[in-house]
């Protein structure tokens, strides 16, 4: 599971998503567009053909007596449809005359039929420059009673009659009928876009494997270079922890050991001496004590101790000490966190310590307190306090710098770090992590 | 003839009942054949069958010579339907016409008409499907 979140996290991962998903949207887009030119396309093609079909091969073709009715002449015609009109995806030839009626169809139950013609077919019938015109069939209409039941597209064009005389194309006008299959533009269609479509995939894949290969680059060396920081700033605290570790342990055994001699010897003068002196050296004791707990929370802050399980509680008092000396009213309650691993109590404290450190600085708090308890499995510490509050999504960044720091800490150890605070409200800084 | 013994009856039945349905020649359950009449020696036959929707008719003169050209007409319920010029050939010095035509409402009539000028033999033959 961590290592799925890992990987959906990685930037390469993430683009490869995005461009592939753009590659869909961009493919699905292009199809839609590609179809709909096409189908027009198809549809100009269908009306070409159409007329390429009345004027070159059925209006030769046409026999004097076909308009009569003559059946010598319908099995003449029907047999030049049978080998040179039904080809290329036509699936039906009708002719009309111009009072609707079927002077002949290859479907032989439709002759001698009379129809309305609709609006769109007398206009082709009666113009002088003839014209195509295609529109879906309608199969519920008569003239379609015998037609399967498949989508298909009818397109009409302009023929003539021949005249007495025979001569082609110098009769009366008919108007001529072609039934295309949806499938056979369909089919047209698909041909037509299948090259485009190679190329758009094509072109669009090349330029995501391109960008990925080139991210992947780049991450890389982000990644390097984020890795060598990192080892810097590991380097630089390391030293620093050295260099505080030095100074924490020269302050305790010189400073401290000496206040605190100081102290025993003072108050053992004190309990001897009387009157105003004892008074004068008891103050003089207390003083020093204050210092010295001064400089065991200095202490802490500036090394923290040992942490664990254990020492939590006691750690946590030592954050708080300071508070005292500031006015503010401060507790420690820790009734979670027994069972929790070493980074974990690690974490806790210096989330606790940042919060504490913030309230003590900025909240002009009256009270203060640190609570750590369990809940199920995960540990969780609160730091509350009464004070000012403030608008977390208006804070300054460099107030709040610390617990923002801390926050992808907190996320890389899969808790959850909240701020709930309002001015006027007080805030509460609530941890969540794992044991 | 007796009819009464019942086994009797049912033989006659069996022989006049097939005998009174075939009338022309057929050689399929829809296919009719018809043999016409020449003026000389040829002979003339017509076949004529539904086939997907259309009439296949095919046509056949035979004279017995080689090479003789014989005009030719196809007429379908009367009206014009296809003429031509045809050489008959070996070996049996034939020539066969073959076209398919609408199939039209009601009973479709062919006549095929066949004519070699110079030794003026006619020869005709009629279909009806």
């Amino acid at each position: 599971m961590a290592r799925i979140t890992m990987l959906l996290r990685s930037p390469v991962a993430q683009f490869l998503a995005t461009g592939l998903l753009t590659l869909a949207v961009l493919l699905v887009g292009t199809a839609v567009l590609n179809t709909r030119t096409a189908h027009e396309k198809s549809l100009l093609d269908a009306r070409a053909y159409t007329k390429l079909l009345a004027g070159s091969v059925a209006e030769p073709a046409i026999p004097t007596k076909l308009v009569e009715g003559n059946q010598g002449a319908r099995d003449r015609f029907d047999e030049v449809t049978r080998k040179f009109l039904k080809v290329g995806g036509v699936r039906r030839i009708k002719l009309w005359d111009a009072t609707g009626k079927i002077i002949y169809s290859d479907e032989e139950k439709l002759i001698g039929r009379t129809f309305e013609l609709g609006d769109d077919e007398l206009e082709i019938l009666h113009s002088p420059n003839g014209g195509t015109d295609a529109e879906p069939t309608d199969l519920d209409s008569p003239e379609n009673e015998y037609e399967p039941d498949v989508e298909m597209v009818e397109v009409y064009a302009q023929v003539h009659a021949p005249d007495s005389l025979g001569n082609a194309g110098a009769g009366p006008p008919l108007l001529f009928e072609a039934y295309f299959s949806v499938d056979s533009i369909e089919k047209q269609q698909t041909e037509m876009i299948a090259p485009f479509r190679s190329i758009t995939l094509g072109a669009l894949g090349i330029l995501v494997a391109v960008a990925t290969a080139l991210l992947w680059v780049l991450t890389r060396r982000v990644t390097r270079a984020a890795d060598e920081r990192e080892r810097l700033l590991r380097s630089a605290a390391s030293a620093s922890d050295a260099e505080r570790r030095r100074i924490a342990r020269d302050l305790h055994d010189g400073v401290v050991q000496d206040l605190a001699g100081s102290t025993f010897t003072l108050s053992a003068l004190a309990r001897e001496a009387s009157g105003p002196e004892r008074a004068v050296l008891l103050e003089t004791c207390d003083s020093l004590r204050a210092s010295l707990r001064g400089l065991r929370s200095l202490l802490v802050e500036i090394h923290p101790p040992d942490l664990s399980a254990d020492s939590l509680p006691a750690a946590l008092q030592d954050l708080i000490a300071p508070a005292e000396a500031t006015g503010v009213r401060a507790t420690v309650d820790v009734s979670g966190g027994r069972g929790a691993t070493g980074e974990t109590v690690a974490l806790v404290w210096r989330v606790a310590q940042e919060a504490v450190r913030n309230t003590l600085r900025h909240a002009r708090a009256a009270a203060l307190s640190v609570v750590v308890r369990d809940q199920g499995d995960r540990v969780v510490l609160e730091v509350t306090d009464d004070g000012v509050g403030f608008d977390p999504a208006a804070v300054r960044t460099d107030v709040h710098y610390g617990l923002r720091g801390l926050d992808s800490l907190v996320r890389d150890s899969g808790g959850t770090l909240l701020v709930r605070s309002a001015p006027g409200t007080g805030t509460t800084i609530r941890l969540e992590t794992g044991a | 003839m007796n009819t009464r013994n019942p086994l009797a009856a049912a033989l006659v039945l069996a022989v006049a009942i097939p005998a009174l349905a075939a009338g022309p020649a057929q050689a399929s359950s829809d296919e009719v054949r018809r043999t016409g009449s020449c003026t000389g020696s040829a002979n003339v036959k017509i076949k004529a069958k539904h086939d997907d929707g259309r009439i296949d008719i095919e046509a056949e003169v035979d004279s017995n010579r080689n090479g003789q050209v014989w005009r030719w007409s196809l007429r379908h319920n009367g009206d014009l339907s296809y003429r031509g010029k045809a050489r008959t050939v070996a070996p049996s010095g034939s020539f066969t016409i073959e076209r398919r035509t609408l199939n039209a409402a009601g009973v479709d009539s062919f006549k095929f008409r066949a004519k070699h000028r110079p030794s003026g033999q006619v020869c005709v033959v009629r279909v009806k499907l």
